[in-house]
């Protein structure tokens, strides 16, 4: 009797996790349907629509201006009518989204290899909890903090940020080199496991040399305003809400999902390995260079990939931090305008069924099919990776 | 999402729904509840009219969905509502869709007046600007007559700040977007390198940050942190966003907001409608516009409206 309850209570789990699993799927499949049927009218459309397609891709002939450009100003009712051009989004994106992977793949893969190889087993405990937490943080308050407290920041403080730049590496490398001159009983007290702690008062002291040296800098090098300096000689203008602000405010939310694949892919390599290089006398960093990274090269590529999805969908951090400014410049300093953003922004005033819906639509298709790929690759190779594990003899 | 926002059957869908579930309650509330529909610039007001509404007829509530000024004629025309804020007049498009609905066009009820003010930091000794230069700085087509962009302070006549203007504005979407672009910039079209904000509270926040920047906010957004610059009419003379000179109308960059009401020529507006607009256009209701920041309506325009409506004088 006890039994065939239990049976029971079994199958049920079964059919209803099958149930929930053939949902997700029914419902992703029901978006990318969803958006296919909306956007295919914007290609074969029933009535003529007025918009040329290849005028979505190519610089149009605008008036006022000399030469045709990218213009996406989708709100022009009266007689010029509205310039709707992607690529300017499209580019928006994809620069938010290297920008913030320059900011975020070393930080989180550095981290990644020193907490899996190096790390102290208890401040490793302590490290994880507090990057989930940082995943854990809203975009909204990431973008918040980004757009009204950073930038401006930043803004003031051109010279610290550059003297911090300058800095911060040389500092670190100081660092670690000082650390190997000590005497060895020294050596001993402050082992490598707990370097992360250690190193917190250099990062403060280097924080206020910079901070002495930043202005002096910038009245020695550049006449006292750098941003002046930018625009005159450089001629690169300076946005208030640029690419490097929204590359490090979603740089810090995508450093945590890079740094948990990329440190669960890194300690998966079987010990043995590790250990076997050791015994032939190789370093530790000659280990994690050519042994280690190397064995766990396509999950941490796996890990950069998700990373980059992320960082293309990721609306309320880009929509808060970049000006929305529709430009096409690779001026680093300069506004950018995501796809994902202009969705949040003007798709909830788009008429329904207009051609500003469907190519709000098409944008929305695009990140659909973009995230959908990468993802999709990032787990095709994640599989291969524990494959390869498991015929090197590892745990998994 | 939005599609189903604006199809009449979903709302005919959900009213199904919502009279199912609220079919006993409804018997009591329906003369109470007023469901209005339409602009995010008036929420507030809507909302401090709706309190006082309560106040002054317990049981009495005021819902506003405030989804922009857009959706107020659709939902108009559809009838889910019969009073419809709107901080922009109806387009021809909208009003004709109502007439060929109803055979009488929508009641207008002007309600309150707003303005749009130019702003910069605080510490920016700019004193005016005319019209000319305005467009040169926020369009590239210079429809209003200038002769060229101006991209730097100094081609304003100022030392400090130097470097380039640094502009800021609502986004595309808004109706604030669409009347500076029609106002400020004779219908021409902005600049990319406009920095788009979601809220004229941030458009605000970020000209306060920066010596650079110049921005435009509702009047009601205006903070200590930013200054507004008046603007030079056609005959060279200062007009300042002051409260008198946006309700005398001299200040170029003003607005009406308005109500619009589905009412039938010769009837009278049913209880809950007539107790909100009667409120509105009393001294207490225009006591709350100028708290919200706004600016109120002369005497006269509200007597001459409420005896339009039929309402008695107060």
């Amino acid at each position: 009797m006890r039994q065939r309850l239990r049976q029971g209570r079994d199958r049920l789990a079964t059919a209803l996790i099958t149930a929930g699993g053939i949902g997700v799927i029914a419902a992703v499949m029901g978006i990318a349907v969803f958006l296919v049927v909306e956007v295919v009218p914007l290609f074969w459309p029933a009535e003529p629509t007025g918009i040329r397609l290849e005028a979505l891709w190519l610089p149009q002939d605008v008036a006022g201006l000399d030469a045709p450009a990218y213009r996406w100003q989708p709100s022009l009712a009266d007689d010029s009518g509205p310039l709707f051009s992607l690529p300017p989004l499209v580019w928006g994106t994809l620069e938010a989204a290297a920008w913030s992977l320059v900011i975020a793949v070393p930080l989180a893969l550095g981290a990644a290899a020193h907490s899996a190889l190096f790390m102290s087993r208890r401040l490793r405990a302590r490290l994880r909890p507090t990057l989930e937490l940082m995943e854990a943080l809203p975009g909204v308050v990431i973008g918040f903090v980004a757009g009204l407290a950073l930038a401006p920041w930043l803004e003031r403080h051109l010279g610290l940020a550059l003297a911090l730049l300058l800095l911060l590496p040389t500092g670190l490398l100081l660092a670690g080199g000082l650390w190997r001159q000590l005497p060895a009983r020294l050596q001993r007290r402050l082992p490598l496991g707990w370097a992360a702690l250690w190193l917190m008062p250099w990062l403060v002291l280097t924080w206020g040399l910079a901070h002495w040296l930043g202005p002096r800098l910038e009245t020695l090098w550049f006449g006292g305003d750098l941003r002046a300096w930018l625009e005159v000689t450089l001629g690169l203008d300076y946005a208030n809400r640029n690419a490097v602000i929204v590359g490090m405010a979603m740089g810090f939310a995508v450093v945590p999902s890079i740094y948990a694949l990329a440190e669960d892919a890194l300690s998966g390599v079987p010990r043995s390995l590790a250990e076997g290089a050791q015994a032939l006398g190789a370093t530790r960093w000659q280990t994690l260079w050519r042994v280690m990274l190397p064995a766990a090269s396509p999950g941490v590529l796996s890990a950069v990939m998700i990373g980059a999805g992320r960082a293309v969908g990721e609306t309320m951090i880009v929509l808060m931090a970049s000006g929305n400014t529709a430009l096409m410049t690779a001026n680093p300093l300069d506004g950018l305008r995501s796809m994902a953003a202009s969705i949040a922004i003007e798709l909830p005033e788009a008429a329904p069924g207009g051609t500003h819906y469907r190519l709000l639509l098409l944008a929305a298709l695009l990140l659909f099919a973009f995230t959908f790929l990468v993802n999709t690759l990032a787990e095709v190779v994640r599989t291969r990776l524990h494959r390869r594990y498991r015929r090197l003899g590892g745990p998994s | 999402m939005t599609r189903a926002y604006r199809s009449p059957s979903f709302w005919a869908a959900l009213l199904i729904v919502a009279a199912l579930f609220a079919a006993p309650a409804e018997a009591e509330h329906r003369i109470g509840t007023l469901d209005t529909v339409g602009s995010d610039t008036m929420a507030g007001l809507m909302l401090r009219w709706g309190e006082r509404l309560a106040r002054r007829h317990p049981g009495m509530r005021v819902q506003l969905q405030a989804s922009g000024s857009a959706s107020a004629p659709t939902a108009l025309t559809a009838g889910t509502t019969l009073v419809g804020p709107m901080s922009r007049p109806m387009t021809e498009a909208e009003h004709q869709a109502f007439v060929a609905r109803y055979g009488y066009p929508p009641r207008e009820v002007v309600v309150a007046r707003d303005a749009l003010v130019v702003v910069v930091h605080r510490h920016n000794p700019l004193s005016s600007l005319s019209r000319q230069q305005l467009d040169a700085v926020f369009s590239e087509t210079y429809r209003c007559g200038a002769e060229g962009g101006l991209r730097r302070w100094a081609a304003l006549g100022l030392e400090v700040p130097s470097g380039r203007i640094v502009l800021h504005g609502r986004n595309a979407v808004s109706g604030t977007h669409d009347l500076f672009r029609r106002e400020a910039l004779c219908g021409g079209r902005f600049r990319p390198s406009v920095n788009e904000h979601p809220g004229s509270a941030a458009v605000v926040a970020a000209v306060a940050a920066d010596p650079q920047a110049i921005g435009y906010a509702g009047l009601n957004h205006l903070m200590p942190s930013v200054r507004p610059i008046p603007l030079r009419d056609a005959e060279g003379v200062q007009r300042a966003p002051e409260p008198s000179a946006v309700r005398r109308g001299d200040y170029p960059l003003a607005r009406d907001l308005r109500l619009y009401v589905n009412l039938p020529p010769g009837e009278s507006l049913p209880a809950a409608e007539q107790a909100f607009i009667e409120l509105v256009l009393s001294a207490e209701g225009q006591a709350i516009v100028e708290e919200l920041g706004f600016v109120s309506l002369p005497g006269a325009v509200l007597s001459r409206q409420r005896r339009r409506l039929g309402l008695e004088a107060e």
